[in-house]
């Protein structure tokens, strides 16, 4: 799942070549702003086919927590 | 004039005053309500005892609807949050970030919920988590702003929604209304406008800085820290996009900026304090009353339309 989230991170944040582990934070380390994140939501939403509900923008800090949510929601690939 | 706004809001015409920090107190909102459209009072960073003293004295002045406008950032947010609900407004507006962890309990108390966006996938976003309808800003709006123009961004977001959308940044009289209409907007919202209104607490000085405004008079600060806002240029941006060029951290140009918009409203210190305004403050020529901008901009409006 890592692989697949990061191209997807890469493609909306416009980062490739950058390092990304679970760790990675968003705003910390790939410079991203709070409309980046919904950029990043919507892609994630269609990619994964699940809803991501504006509530949780707040917890989803690092590429780990994206993973998390999305394993959390019976999501494997 | 009859929109999804106004009947959404129960009001009179489709105006809406912006909720600027510092400017937006309990006598512009009322005299902009008064005179039929919605006004604000923009909590900003106040405290939330604050606030509620605001929103009583508008009750004081108005009968007519009136919201406030709650910035994310603030520390006191979730108290301000609070006292919006126990004080019984009728309408919330948000800035500066997400207002999703609210949202349910301003609808269960019958708030109407318009968060700020300024991109498609926020507003998209906004009204999957219960919005009532968004203002889409432009970049042409003073203040802190996004990065799309109105002109772009209005009909993108009307494409991308259901809900009603309420068109800020660069309108200050009826040919702009007029415009919002036809991009799909339902509403206008203006802040440089009524900065610039006779109720507006704002100094004096202030005041004859957007007058005598031109169309090029405005600039950008913050690009780099993140945080972009848009001022008339004065001695204090300057300096400021000065040190932005030389790469300045953030608290060298915090420094700067600490207090200067209260500077301006307040003191009248046009030349140290950040004079917020939009691209339109060219437009602005007399200082009216709220009263007399919006017979001003409906009867523009209606003759174009």
């Amino acid at each position: 799942m890592l692989e697949k989230l990061i191209g997807i991170i890469e493609e909306q944040l416009n980062v490739e070549g950058m390092e990304i582990t679970e760790k990675t934070s968003f705003k910390d380390d790939l410079s991203a702003d709070s409309l980046d994140l919904f950029e990043l939501v919507m892609a994630l939403e269609e990619e994964f086919g699940v809803e991501i509900p504006s509530e949780e923008l707040e917890n989803i800090t690092t590429v780990g927590s994206v993973m998390e949510y999305l394993q959390a929601k019976g999501i494997e690939a | 004039m009859k929109t999804d706004i106004t009947k959404l809001l129960g009001i009179e015409y489709p105006i809406i005053q912006g909720g600027m920090a510092w400017v937006a107190e309990h006598k512009l909102a009322a005299a902009v309500s008064n005179a039929g459209g919605l006004g604000l009072i923009g909590a900003a960073s106040a405290p939330a005892e604050i606030v509620r003293e605001e929103i009583r004295k508008c009750k004081a002045l108005t009968d007519k609807p009136f919201g406030v406008n709650v910035m994310l950032l603030n520390p006191n947010a979730e108290e301000v949050a609070k006292v919006i609900v126990e004080e019984g407004v009728k309408v919330v507006t948000t800035g500066a970030g997400n207002p999703a962890k609210y949202m349910e309990m301003w609808k269960k108390a019958g708030v109407k919920v318009i968060p700020v966006v300024a991109s498609v996938a926020m507003a998209v976003l906004m009204e999957r988590a219960g919005a009532d309808a968004v203002v889409a800003e432009g970049m042409e709006s003073g203040g802190h702003i996004g990065s799309t123009t109105t002109m772009a961004l209005v009909p993108q977001v009307v494409d991308a929604v259901t809900i009603p959308v309420i068109a800020a940044g660069g309108i200050a009289d009826g040919r702009g209304l007029a415009a919002a209409m036809m991009l799909g907007a339902s509403a206008v919202q203006m802040g440089t406008r009524f900065v610039a209104a006779k109720e507006s607490i704002v100094h004096a000085n202030y005041k004859e800085k957007l007058i005598k405004a031109k169309d090029i008079d405005s600039t950008v600060t913050g690009t780099t820290t993140g945080h972009p806002v848009r001022c008339i240029r004065n001695k204090m941006t300057k300096e400021y996009l000065k040190l932005e060029k030389e790469g300045a951290d953030f608290m060298e140009l915090e420094k700067l900026t600490l207090g200067s918009l209260r500077k301006a409203v307040i003191e009248g210190d046009v030349v140290n304090g950040t004079l917020m305004a939009g691209q339109i403050a060219g437009l602005i020529k007399e200082e009216l009353s709220c009263e007399e901008i919006i017979r001003q901009i409906m009867e523009q409006a209606e003759s174009l339309m």
